[in-house]
């Protein structure tokens, strides 16, 4: 799972920093990068390379073990045992997700010591969606299908991208995906194709989601402050508008096949152009809730923080005089 | 007091405000180890990633879960990072040898079996080996972006030589983007024996994408419910 947690505070071009780099090697590193190598963590690279990846990376290393705990607190209560197994395997698939996410972004520097700090004092930003409470199974499957789904547009994209550690970790997560959302899908459909009350709980829940998932992939690009050497460095392979589209144009239609409705009178594509029209989402509101003040902001952070705490005693009895740490290679 | 709608977050009584936390000394999150996989008989091994681990034993562990938990996997490498010796990373159509330091006459020993642990050596390797030299297992990065894919062993003295007589063995291999060397002895391997902690993984088709077919659901509602 991973959504555009806040990369809308990107720096402008006035202040990348970039005239502090060497000129000749910034050629080569952009001459790299415009052949279609990837960059590896011995090579040269600029600051903002370095400090956005960093970044953008931990915060998605961040969203996917936050982002496991919504779903993870319905294993005990899934409808069944096979859906049981399937709830924990996927959860068991997240937090290994921000296992290679992390070791990605200490390739480039930050410890996993420091990142794991930094996101239970509230320095680093997660997918904003997981502040949201799931308090029913149907609210549980929504996020297995569409912030999946929404992960996936996201991450495809990002595998494109030009840091050799972060595409291998991205291939691996999107190929454990699959299951995801194919297990998500699953989930909906059965609700939705259920008895009446099934079908309630699944349109309750999808209309409780749908504010979330229209911010999923981060403020529109109008919105956005300049990101054009991001993109062109291939840190950033699409826009917010571009794949926020993108997954409407996949998800909408497969919602509406089976009659569910979604919150917005305004939803419709416009075929002349191609792109979903939409009420514009309360980025207000999304701020305000990324900043701290949303509903589940304080349960993720205290879980996750009783978690490293106790566990702290397991970790220390298991160290041992040799145990030696070096950056991970790649 | 933290109130959720889980009941067992309930339960922990977790502070609405706690203090700050402390910082996490260093090694909280143990050291790192670099993990290679077989996912079928006969093929190379290939650099899965890395994982956090106190010692070997507990490295493998993770490496089990984390790398070989979902898809088909017949062994399993651990190694501490530590002891890989990494090349300069070079271009997609260049040779990250061509980058080590020019030696006269480097000796070419490649070491023909797969397994570190076979003992029929020739009277010349044994020479070798009681002179000091030992085996290393060499990797290549045939394309930046892509994974470590072992090639071979050699024997050798030392890592830089390891790095030479590789050179001279499988130099001819072009691109090389990047070459790891690691001493054979520092790995931690899974045995034959060990394959059963595979067994069961194909047998788990909950997590198989190709379960979940909906299809048929859908088109049931949808004859049965032409309004929706």
């Amino acid at each position: 799972m991973y959504g555009s947690a806040s990369t809308h505070d990107l720096p402008t071009t006035a202040a990348t920093g970039l005239e502090n780099e060497d000129p000749i090697l910034l050629a080569e590193f952009e001459a790299r990068i415009g052949r279609g190598e990837k960059i590896e963590p011995g090579d040269w690279m600029p600051a903002l390379y370095r400090k956005q990846l960093t970044r953008m990376i931990e915060q998605h290393a961040h969203s996917e073990i936050i982002g496991s705990l919504p779903e993870g607190t319905w294993i005990t209560r899934a409808p069944g045992f096979r859906r049981k197994m399937a709830q924990m395997a996927k959860v068991q698939d997240e937090v290994g997700h921000a296992q290679l996410l992390y070791s990605a972004a200490e390739t480039l520097g930050k410890t996993r010591e420091q990142m794991l700090i930094d996101l239970i004092n509230g320095k680093s930003k997660y997918s904003n969606v997981f502040n949201y409470p799931t308090p029913t199974w149907a609210d549980s499957n929504v996020i297995s299908w569409l912030i999946d789904a929404g992960a996936i547009v996201n991450q495809l994209a990002n595998a494109k991208g030009s840091y050799g550690p972060y595409c291998r970790a991205l291939d691996r997560i999107c190929a454990e995906e699959a299951f995801h959302l194919k297990y998500g899908h699953d989930a909906v459909v059965h609700m939705a194709t259920g008895t009446p009350i099934q079908r309630k709980m699944m349109q309750e829940a999808l209309n409780r989601w749908w504010p979330a998932i229209m911010t999923f992939f981060g403020p529109s690009d109008k919105m956005s402050v300049h990101t054009e050497i991001l993109m062109r460095w291939k840190v950033k392979m699409a826009s917010n508008d571009e794949c926020r589209n993108q997954f409407l144009d996949m998800y909408v239609p497969k919602i509406w096949e089976i009659g569910l409705t979604l919150p917005d009178a305004n939803l419709r594509k416009n075929e002349e152009t191609g792109q979903w029209e939409f009420t514009e989402p309360d980025w207000e509101d999304f701020k305000r809730v990324i900043n701290g003040d949303g509903p589940c902001n304080a349960e993720r952070i205290a879980v996750r923080r009783a978690a490293e705490e106790n566990g702290a005693w397991v970790r220390r009895a298991l160290l041992t005089p040799k145990t030696q740490y070096v950056r991970p290679l790649a | 007091m933290i109130h959720s709608h889980d009941p067992r977050m309930n339960r922990l009584g977790l502070p609405d405000a706690p203090a700050a936390p402390a910082a996490k000394a260093a090694l909280d999150q143990f050291g790192t180890y670099e993990v290679f996989h077989q996912k079928k008989e006969g093929a190379p091994y290939v650099y899965v990633g890395p994982v956090h681990a106190p010692e070997a034993d507990v490295a493998f562990l993770f490496a089990k879960e984390q790398y070989s938990r979902r898809f088909a996997c017949t062994g399993l490498w651990v190694v501490p990072t530590a002891a890989v010796t990494v090349t300069d990373y070079v271009g997609d159509q260049d040779s990250a040898y061509d980058t080590l330091p020019l030696l006269p006459n480097s000796p070419a020993a490649a070491v023909g079996a797969a397994d570190s642990r076979a003992t029929d050596h020739t009277a010349e390797e044994e020479a070798a080996y009681a002179a000091g030299e030992e085996d290393y297992d060499i990797f290549h990065l045939k394309k930046r972006g892509k994974a470590h894919q072992h090639v071979g062993k050699v024997r050798a003295s030392s890592p830089a030589d390891a790095l030479q007589v590789a050179k001279a063995v499988f130099g001819e291999q072009r691109p090389v983007a990047n070459v790891w060397a690691v001493r054979s002895a520092d790995f931690l391997r899974s045995s034959d024996e060990d394959r059963d902690i595979w067994a069961t993984t194909p047998e788990k088709k909950y997590r198989d994408a190709i379960s979940y077919k909906v299809q048929d659901r859908i088109e049931k509602f949808k004859a049965e419910n032409p309004q929706a």
